[in-house]
């Protein structure tokens, strides 16, 4: 039995853990649920030895965990798989493993490869071609891969942080099969996550932190997805935003049987769509199917083998807003302030800017002006980047956006990290720009997001994209088009 | 004419293939170092130094290697526990080694430059074998340290990609957070790949001055500690593609006094330039640094 | 700016105990090497005057470390830039007998900048196009440098007599104003005083300076906002090269009035040390500049009366530039040393659908 007893956790100003208790039997999937920011990572690193608690204890089965090394807990039963795998992308996928636990006395990769094998068939997953590097595999691959890695320690205790989201709907019916398998086993699953829909699915018992405590203790069979949302965010979720708008209104952007190749791949293949305004589109897909690559080529910063992008109805270079992915290393400079990271977007730079000069007093205004239109939680414009939490962090990055008086805005993964208060403001921000005539493209592998906000939805999958007909507006029958069976 | 000039092209290459090998080490952890040349010409200095009060190779040796360690242990201090630019902190010592050497130059031996020689490390003999023509005198001729410099390569290979360390000593450098939560230890892995550098580097320092010269003079090290990097660069973090590259340089360097002893009218500064322009040109002409390990020169701080 | 100052005496304290230490071990006084220091950079009106002037070289390669560490860019071909632009200015120089003398100055001036400008800008086209690493590349283009000082000064450049290796000195109309004779006080310092606000205009209230700044900070952010990479690396460069060149233009017009071998004692690596005393900061270069102008000057005094080599100032700079990098992280916060690829790297491939 894996036993956390009063667990407090403080970073500077935060407390990210009060007090919490968790507990969790053998043969058992346990889920923890909670929003972004409720603690739940942080009690998992506590408890697999990453972080150091500043009072409170865990220990498995009577006997204390050591705390503060990785490697001491390691030994001692419990195995971590981190939201991204945490694999080294230029070795091979048996360099890899051969980090884990797969011990020979000897360096040995054959035999590593030979017990990875084993162990793969015995949980029902087949391993890449022999010799292939990390950087050529999918991302559902790669967590199987850590998961293996993991499990390669024998660990009594399997802690899972949020496995599921880069998984096509298809590959995480068997990924909660594998799961259960686990658990047959005799082993803890704990499965850290905010998808409420699997936590039910797969979970025997779910533990809800809220703001650093423990707010509830329940099964699966005594209560409901909606019941679980109230508890997380105390209270009734925010409604989300109206039903799409779509004007038959002329389109604005215009994507033109794009293509790009790099490395003997084609990442993307004819792509082809249009936008209209009024409207918000979606791309659904799991990632890497060339969403990043058409997201680059869309905000300038690559381009395109073939295939062309226009911007219609008289628009200029300025119209067409793009955010990206990665928020903390291609949407913001962390170690800039908030105005100059305002000004990085071009149209409000040539805003402040007259005749090379920078408008500097201008710039910290809009700035200003900014904050508090999107409400966004700030010291002020000349406080830096990395002082704002995430989800302000995202709001900054969607208020820019919208700032900037774009015709097209383009959204990659928008809500990845937020929580639904947070992920609702930002629907509800889109929705507006829709309503008074902009247009969205909302690429995402969020199936749940693109159902709810879309009007029209594409898939994307290797590369090419496809418009979804009427009667595909389905998880299973999209989930089926995102792995790419497109019969 | 040209076994002395293939000869010459071996020697050449050795103190720099012996810091690039090191700097091979370093850079596989995830180290760029740019310090090099100080290391390099601080092994030189003490090597020399050493070897001329005590009357002793060996110790001369000894003291090349701990002055090289003494470099490359400043430079750990600074990038692995304080994780500082990379850059800028080489750069410094660069600039500190040149310093040094010069102060305790001019201090023991006076501007004046009193004689600073000592008697350089023997060749090896292997009899017969340097009777065979053009090869012998080119393989067979040469002093302990060329014979160690290239056994290393082979062995650097096998202990970089064939043993349970090295992956350990790769990973570090590919992705130190993953590493760490791995349970290796970072710091201790990059401090050992800067120390193993070091006792390199120095060694390859005390071979400018206890083999090829004989002799101290200030920045006798001439830049063979950033070609090093270039080598690296070059060698595609290869083992054996440094021991080419370093081949290339040796014989770049080793042109230099060919040609300018068969005097022509093409001034000698051209020779002399000749080593460095081209390893920009073959720089630039190979582009690319995707062979490179991930994560190297990014400054990591332990969580 | 009290902050600033406060770091920067504490590094150079902590860099005089070391020193002392050194020195110690030499058999030599630190008490009396540093008291020959001071006095031989401040002890005098003409030591005073010639601190300022060889703080002067200082300002330039300093302005060139920050403008080009500001975007990330390790250029430490300073040296080199330095001297191309001499070379330059001391071909030229003797040419200009015919023009007045405002023009003609700045012909050499000009011709500084254009030459450095090219040395630079090449190692800046070799990173935008060719991924060269610009550490190895710059370091590369100092030792061709000095070659081509050398042969220019034993040959083509050659002075008329032809017994030493030395230029022929440039036209009086290229002489740089000078005040207060004999001491070497010149104009020059006014023109580099002139440059570092120029360089802190450009580099902070304009708008390619802050793409500048932000391409230093995050690459990849600056290349997904649309900054052009490419081009700024060529240009900042090209620009450092110019800065570093106008500076060896200015010690020919206005010290050296000709070209002869070992023009440089290393103003390019001691420039790094500048720029990070100042924080990268042009306007605060102007005064750490100033500061290792007096260390340099000093050392002469100092190796005269108490035999320790003038070369001990770069075991002080090096000094100075460690402690710094210690203590300060906030200047190269996010300034990435990681030499990287020149297009954003690819994300991961999508392998075959999953199988049960």
């Amino acid at each position: 039995m894996l036993l956390a007893k009063n667990i407090t956790k403080r970073f500077g100003q935060t407390l990210a853990l009060d007090c919490v208790d968790f507990e969790a039997h053998r043969g058992e999937i346990h889920a923890l649920v909670g929003e972004n920011g409720a603690g739940k990572t942080t009690l998992m690193n506590i408890i697999a030895g990453r972080l150091r608690p500043d009072d409170g204890e865990a220990s498995l089965d009577d006997a204390a965990l050591p705390s503060g090394s990785a490697l001491a807990a390691l030994k001692a039963g419990i195995a971590a798989v981190n939201q991204s795998p945490m694999l080294f992308e230029r070795m091979t996928w048996e360099e890899n493993l051969a980090l884990g636990g797969f011990e020979t006395d000897r360096f040995d990769l054959a035999a590593v490869s030979a017990r990875a094998r084993n162990l793969a068939e015995h949980l029902g997953f087949k391993l890449p071609p022999p010799g292939s590097t990390i950087e050529e595999r999918s991302m559902a691959e790669r967590v199987r891969l850590e998961v293996l890695r993991a499990l390669s320690f024998g660990p009594r205790v399997l802690i899972l942080d949020e496995p599921t989201g880069v998984l096509a709907p298809s590959e995480l019916t068997s990924f909660l099969d594998l799961l259960r398998r686990l658990r047959g086993e005799g082993r803890i699953i704990v499965l850290i996550t905010h998808k409420l829909r699997e936590a039910l699915a797969v979970a025997d018992r779910i533990t809800v932190l809220r703001e650093g405590s423990v707010v509830a203790r329940t099964t699966p069979a005594e209560t409901s997805e909606s019941e679980l949302a109230r508890t997380m965010i105390g209270e009734l979720p925010p409604l989300s935003l109206a039903t799409p708008v779509f004007a038959g209104a002329a389109a604005v952007l215009s994507i033109e049987d794009v293509s790009l190749e790099r490395g003997g791949h084609r990442w993307l293949d004819g792509v082809s769509l249009s936008l209209r305004s009024g409207e918000i589109a979606g791309i659904a897909g799991v990632d890497g199917n060339g969403q990043t690559e058409l997201v680059e080529i869309l905000a300038g910063a690559r381009r395109a083998d073939s295939g062309e992008i226009r911007l219609l109805q008289g628009a200029d270079n300025a119209a067409l807003a793009v955010i990206p992915e990665n928020r903390d290393l291609v949407g913001l400079i962390l170690e800039m302030t908030l105005w100059e990271n305002v000004i990085l977007a071009r149209p409000l730079r040539e805003r402040t800017t007259r005749h090379g000069w920078l408008d500097r007093s201008r710039a910290v205004e809009l700035c200003g002006e900014l904050l508090n239109r999107f409400r966004i939680r700030a010291p002020g414009p000349e406080a830096t980047a990395s002082a704002l939490s995430g989800g302000n962090r995202q709001r900054l990055e969607v208020a820019r956006a919208v700032a900037a008086a774009p015709k097209v805005i383009v959204a990659h993964n928008i809500c990845r990290g937020l929580d639904l208060a947070g992920t609702a403001d930002v629907h509800r921000t889109l929705a507006d720009f829709a309503a008074a005539g902009g247009a969205v493209l909302l690429i995402s592998s969020d199936l749940d997001e693109l159902l709810e906000t879309c009007g029209r939805l594409f898939v994307i999958s290797r590369g090419r994209v496809r418009e979804t007909r009427d009667g595909e507006r389905d998880a299973e029958k999209l989930g089926m088009l995102m792995a790419g069976d497109w019969s | 004419m040209l076994e002395a000039f293939l000869n010459s092209t071996i020697s050449m290459a050795t103190p720099i293939l012996l810091a690039a090998i090191g700097e091979l080490i370093v850079e596989e952890s995830g180290i760029i170092n740019i310090g090099i040349e100080g290391a390099m010409l601080s092994g030189a200095f003490f090597a020399l130094s050493a070897a001329y009060f005590s009357g002793s190779t060996a110790l001369g040796l000894a003291a090349g290697i701990a002055a090289g360690l003494a470099v490359n242990a400043i430079l750990a201090l600074l990038i692995v526990n304080l994780a500082v630019n990379q850059v800028v902190a080489g750069t410094a010592l660069d600039i500190f080694a040149v310093g040094i050497t010069g102060v305790f130059y001019r201090r023991l031996f006076g501007i004046t430059g009193k004689a600073f020689i000592v008697t350089t490390i023997p060749k090896l003999s292997f009899g017969p074998l340097t009777h065979i023509p053009i090869v012998g005198p080119v393989l067979f001729r040469h002093d302990p340290l060329v014979y160690f410099a290239f056994a290393l390569v082979p062995t650097v290979g096998f202990v970089l990609w064939r043993t349970r360390y090295g992956l350990g000593l790769r990973a570090a450098g590919e992705r130190p957070e993953a590493a760490d939560a791995l349970g290796l230890d970072v710091y201790r892995l990059r401090w050992q790949a800067l120390l193993a550098a070091g006792i390199l580097t120095g060694l390859a320092g005390a071979y400018l001055t206890l083999v090829y010269a004989g002799t101290f003079v200030e920045n006798i090290s001439a830049g063979r500690g950033y070609v090093a990097l270039a080598v690296v660069i070059l060698g595609r973090w290869r083992p054996w593609g440094l021991a080419a590259a370093s081949v290339l340089f040796g014989a770049a360097m080793a042109l230099q006094f060919g040609l300018q002893a068969l005097g022509t009218a093409i001034p000698y500064q051209l020779f002399l330039a000749l080593p460095y322009a081209l390893t920009l040109v073959v720089l630039a002409a190979m582009g690319g640094q995707a062979a490179s390990p991930s994560a190297l020169g990014e400054p990591y701080r332990r969580a | 700016m009290l902050n600033s100052f406060a770091r920067a005496a504490t590094a150079l304290l902590l860099a005089a105990a070391i020193i002392a230490g050194v020195l110690l071990a030499l058999g030599a006084s630190p008490i009396g090497v540093f008291a020959a220091l001071a006095e031989g950079a401040f002890g005098s009106w003409y030591a005073l005057t010639d601190t300022i002037v060889r703080a002067t070289p200082l300002i330039f390669t300093g302005l060139a470390i920050s403008v080009s560490f500001s975007g990330a860019l390790w250029n430490i071909g300073a040296d080199g830039q330095l001297v191309a632009g001499a070379i330059a200015a001391g071909a030229i120089g003797p040419y200009l007998g015919g023009w007045p003398r405002p023009i003609a100055i700045l012909i050499l001036l000009i011709a500084g900048a254009a030459g450095g400008a090219i040395w630079g800008g090449i190692c800046g086209w070799l990173r935008a196009r060719r991924d060269t690493n610009e550490v190895i590349s710059t370091i590369m283009m100092n030792f061709v440098a000095t070659q081509l000082l050398s042969w220019g000064v034993h040959g083509p450049l050659i002075e008329a007599s032809g017994a030493y290796p030395a230029s022929t000195p440039i036209a009086d109309s290229a002489r740089m104003y000078a005040f207060f004779p004999p001491t070497r006080l010149n104009l020059g310092i006014g023109i580099a005083v002139a440059l570092a606000v120029g360089c802190y205009l450009l580099l902070f209230k304009t708008s390619v300076g802050f793409e500048v700044r932000a391409m230093g900070r995050n690459r990849r952010a600056a290349t997904f906002f649309g900054i052009p990479i490419a081009r700024l690396t060529i240009g900042i460069l090209a620009l450092s090269g110019a800065l570093a060149g106008v500076g060896g233009a200015v010690q020919v017009s206005a010290i050296t009035h000709r070209l002869y071998e070992k023009l440089s004692p290393g103003w390019g690596f001691e420039g790094i040390a500048v720029a990070l005393v100042a924080r990268l900061n042009p306007l605060g270069i102007v005064a750490s500049a100033l500061l290792f102008g007096a260390l340099d000057n000093g050392s002469q005094a100092m190796q005269r009366s108490q035999g320790v080599s003038a070369v001990l100032v770069q075991v002080i700079q090096a000094l100075v530039i460690m402690i710094l990098l210690a203590f300060d992280t906030r200047v190269f916060a996010g300034l990435r040393s990681r030499i990287a690829p020149a297009t954003p790297t690819m994300r991961p491939a999508a392998g075959a659908p999953s199988d049960a």
